[in-house]
């Protein structure tokens, strides 16, 4: 057998030597998944608890009153709060909270709640924000100021002088989380000076001082428990509205209450994707190079500032230039949402390729390579240009146009990400004398996988079986964690875990010295036995080894170390859709991605996070989209029966590759970058099935009805 | 749906409407509800106690004519029986299917005393003994799990479709589960768990 590689200080072993990480490990709490065992937030009972409900003004804007006796003089109703004073920004601001014995009085108390209101009125959309006489959003004005960036005179110069150039205008609508388990808080608050709130939150770390604030206690009083969240995608990270009302009811009630936002509360007010509008002017020449690119970026974030993404999206021009403002509404504002900004600019950026390529007629995926000088996505675009069969694909640098009834056609693009941690994690490993051992650390597990990757790494450490280590996590009676929000996590948690369990392996050794009557840094520990690396034969089983230690066991802790981490990933994808020509009708039927991200600690974990973003990605590119009615001032889909999410009949082969090139032996984070490419890459495989260039998502039948009838028009 | 069931657990469905009107439009109904009090249906009016067995055991609730089952289970029985999700609540995403009658139902759409002497069973039900069943293992073992919000109202969707035909197809497993919902994107380890469970019991039965 292989022994691991045991260096003076921590360091992750050599890939190949490496007994429990890079190896598929079943998720450590799977088995309580399909039990119906892990508690959720929105699982939590507490003795006395009570039900909250948000209350809100059915317009999206309005000056108004509330009067909150009518809900208190209902038997049940136990608590009400205003939440707010004066005018209302955005349809779903919460303006009152009531709370009351269950669920169902809950309900009708937030019924009775008198709302008197004038609707004012409002700019819901872009156009009526930028029209003139338009109500005012932010006192700064309806748009930021326009932030140039390069060149504008080069750019221009050398669009004049390029062989093909491209003036169009690709939009990006706003699109949801849609996190199965809404926004909620358990505010376990009994008087007193204590309190423990459950939350559904990406940052558990976060909730103590907030909670502590409304609840006018000590921060160090307040604990936060997280044990299983139901997805976050970026939108969970303050206490939040329903977090700041639980707490304000169970403070006037001297009682629990659990306040989970309502789906439709969770559509209109807890955040979403900001949508863009880009305009890309864009040049190649006949030789394949790009020759320059201008995009002008609108980014509609509702009343708060949307996000950007980069500019350009990572292909090296002749010459560039990119202008970019927020356009603000009277709408929730946008938040953070799996790789921010991101989709939306390699949709643009990666249309406006394909269609230069197209121009100038060169294979989409040579032309790529030619605009990029990182050789990792070489190796990436080939490696999923052979996956996905473009080798003999017939339509490789002109789109095909089908049998009359179908086409079909492939599609690429690329993206990059950090995925490094920071500083501030912490984690601590205990081994006791029954033999188990425990490594814990507050981390929250958003549903990636990072409860298992704890254990995992003591695992390793110890010579162990990723079963027999007890990971303890989401909960701020624990070490420090991070926020869970840039794919941070892995590259955060994994240094401090493994340093407390270096800690852990070396103070056991030590003590193991003098058993096995050798100098401790010969003490080895593997296969669940420990030894003299001089006499392997002999030795003692783990357990019997644990035996020896004091009552109290032994342990070691970690803080984070930069050496145990790194960052920067890049990734390719494929997709192949099939379009029906006479419907509109898109279907993926497979897509392709291959990602790096330095040592992928567990592959099992990784692919199904990589095969969750294509998904994603897949929503994005043919469903999602908020629809609002301009003149009412109505959210028209606000509920998951009319915001389409992907389903079971619309998934395609997912393939999630490793790039195994990627010799960086230490761990990087990869929860958003492979959610990035997909809307492009789909985008791109409808035009290359059918001459469709569908330049504003979602892909909607009607819209690819209306590119093929243009395209046949023109002829 | 058997209407007959309905009449053996003493509640008709037109009854329970008028029942329910009454609590809508106050009085005006009840003297009509009132007179058909003779026949063996009952009007339920305010709040009522029901009794139905849960994962096989006896269990009594006090519930109102609109309090749905997914309710009842998670916020007014004794034992929360938490396991089923409101996700949506408006039937479109799966994660509070239970099986009523072992039909596979949603919570949410399925009002509490409509199960009135009847049966339902929830994810915490199945596993015996805490052996898992080979739906539940073989989700666990795909990695069919990320978040695991979803996974109640699938396990209980292809739980009901093996139930029904312990010879199921993959195929007929992934369509059973049409009706659920995942955000994390599991489906691919889902489909590999349903050929696994087809694959399994399969091989059982040969
Ligand atoms: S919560 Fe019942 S179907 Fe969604
Ligand atoms: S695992 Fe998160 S929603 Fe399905």
């Amino acid at each position: 057998m292989k022994g691991a590689r045991r260096t003076d200080g921590p360091a992750w072993p050599e890939r190949d030597t490496l007994q429990v990480l890079h190896h598929d490990t079943p998720r450590r709490s799977a088995k309580d998944k399909v039990r119906g065992a892990a508690l959720y937030s929105h699982d939590r009972r507490v003795p006395g608890m009570l039900y909250g409900r948000l209350v809100s003004v059915p317009v999206p804007r309005a000056e108004f009153e509330v009067d909150l006796a009518p809900a208190l003089a209902i038997d049940g109703v136990v608590a009400a709060v205003k939440l707010r004073e004066g005018e209302t920004q955005f349809l779903g601001q919460a303006v009152a909270a009531v709370a009351a014995e269950t669920p169902e009085l809950a309900e009708d108390g937030a019924r009775a709640v008198k709302l008197t209101f004038r609707e004012l009125p409002f700019a819901i959309t872009p156009d009526q924000a930028l029209a003139e006489g338009a109500p005012q959003v932010r006192r700064g004005g309806n748009h930021s100021k326009v932030r140039p960036k390069g060149d504008e005179a080069a750019t221009e110069e050398a669009l004049a002088a390029s062989d093909a150039v491209i003036d169009v205008t690709y939009r990006v609508p706003v699109q949801h989380h849609v996190c199965l388990e809404t926004h909620g808080v358990l505010c376990d608050y009994r008087g007193g000076d204590e309190a423990t709130i459950y939350a559904s939150t990406q940052m558990a770390f976060g909730i103590p001082g907030a909670a502590a604030e409304v609840l006018g206690l000590d921060e160090k009083n307040v604990r936060c428990i997280v044990e299983h969240m139901g997805g976050g995608f970026g939108s969970k990270f303050s206490l939040d509205t329903p977090g700041r009302a639980a707490c304000l009811l169970a403070k006037q009630a001297g009682r629990p209450v659990q306040l989970l936002n309502t789906r439709t509360d969770e559509f209109r007010a807890a955040g979403n994707r900001s949508g863009s509008i880009r305009r890309v002017r864009a040049g190649a020449n006949e030789d394949g190079k790009l020759t320059a690119l201008r995009i002008e970026c609108e980014k509609l974030g509702g009343i708060g500032r949307g996000a950007g993404g980069p500019r350009p999206y990572h292909y090296e021009p002749g010459a560039s230039y990119f202008e970019e403002r927020a356009i603000h509404t009277h709408t929730d504002s946008s938040r953070a949402m799996r790789a921010p900004g991101h989709p939306q600019a390699a949709f643009a950026s990666e249309s406006a390729i394909d269609e230069l390529a197209y121009r100038v007629g060169v294979d989409l995926v040579a032309f790529r390579k030619a605009n990029l000088s990182d050789p990792v996505w070489h190796r990436q675009l080939d490696r999923v240009a052979a996956e996905i069969g473009w080798h003999d694909h017939p339509h490789r640098s002109a789109p095909g146009r089908g049998d009359g009834w179908i086409a079909e056609g492939i599609g690429f693009a690329i993206s990059a990400w950090g995925g490094g941690g920071h500083r501030g994690a912490e984690a601590s490993v205990s081994i006791r004398p029954d033999g188990g051992v425990a490594a814990m650390i507050g981390i929250q597990d958003l549903g990636t996988g990072v409860r298992t990757l704890v254990a995992m790494i003591a695992a390793e450490e110890l010579g162990l079986r990723a079963e027999d280590v007890e990971p303890r996590i989401g909960d701020t009676i624990l070490p420090p964690g991070v926020g869970s929000g840039g794919s941070v996590t892995t590259g955060s948690i994994s240094p401090p875990v493994k340093i407390a369990s270096y800690n852990a392996r070396k103070a056991f050794a030590e003590h193991l010295a003098s058993i096995l009557d050798c100098p401790s840094e010969r003490v080895r520990f593997q296969a669940r036995r420990v030894f003299d690396a001089d006499t392997p034969g002999r030795g003692l089983t783990w357990e019997e080894a644990c035996r020896t230690l004091p009552k109290t066991g032994i342990g070691g802790h970690g803080a984070w170390d930069a050496k145990l981490q790194g960052s920067g990933v890049h990734g390719a994808q494929a997709a192949r859709v099939r379009v029906d020509l006479m419907t509109g009708r898109v279907r993926v039927l497979k897509m392709v991605c291959c990602q790096d991200s330095g040592l992928v600690l567990n592959p099992l974990t990784w692919r199904s996070q990589v095969n969750g973003a294509m998904i994603q990605g897949l929503g994005q590119a043919l469903f999602e989209e908020r629809v609002l009615d301009a003149d009412l001032g109505l959210a028209l889909n606000a509920g998951l029966g009319d915001y389409k999410i992907p389903g079971t009949e619309e998934i395609p082969e997912l393939v999630a590759l490793i790039d195994e090139e990627d010799t960086r032996e230490f761990p990087i984070g990869v929860g958003e970058p492979p959610v990035i490419p997909g809307p492009a890459a789909i985008a791109n495989a409808v035009h290359n099935a059918c001459g469709a260039r569908v330049r504003s998502l979602p892909i909607t039948p009607d819209k690819v009805l209306a590119a093929l009838a243009k395209l046949e028009k023109e002829g | 749906m058997a209407e007959g069931r309905e009449r053996d657990a003493g509640l008709s469905r037109r009854a329970f409407l008028k029942g329910a009107g009454s609590v809508a439009a106050g009085g005006a109904l009840i003297q009509e509800v009132a007179a058909e009090a003779a026949s063996p249906s009952r009007t339920i009016d305010g709040a009522t106690t029901i009794e139905f067995t849960l994962n096989g055991a006896k269990t009594e609730v006090e519930v109102e004519p609109r309090t749905t089952l997914l309710s009842a289970l998670r916020s007014h029985l004794a034992i929360p029986h938490t396991a089923a999700k409101e996700v949506c609540d408006q039937g479109s995403c799966g994660a509070c299917t239970v099986l009523l009658d072992d039909e596979p139902v949603c919570a949410c759409m399925t009002l509490a005393v409509l199960v009135h002497g009847r049966a339902v069973r929830t994810v915490e039900g199945l596993a015996v003994n805490g052996e898992l069943t080979p739906v539940q293992r073989a989700i666990a073992a795909e990695d069919g799990t990320m978040c695991g919000f979803c996974t109640p109202g699938f396990v209980m969707s292809m739980t009901a479709c093996v139930e029904r035909n312990p010879a199921a197809s993959a195929q007929e497993l992934r369509e059973a589960c049409r009706g659920n919902l995942c955000r994390c994107g599991t489906y691919p380890h889902l489909f590999r768990a349903a050929e696994r469970v087809s694959r399994e019991l399969t091989e059982e039965i040969r």
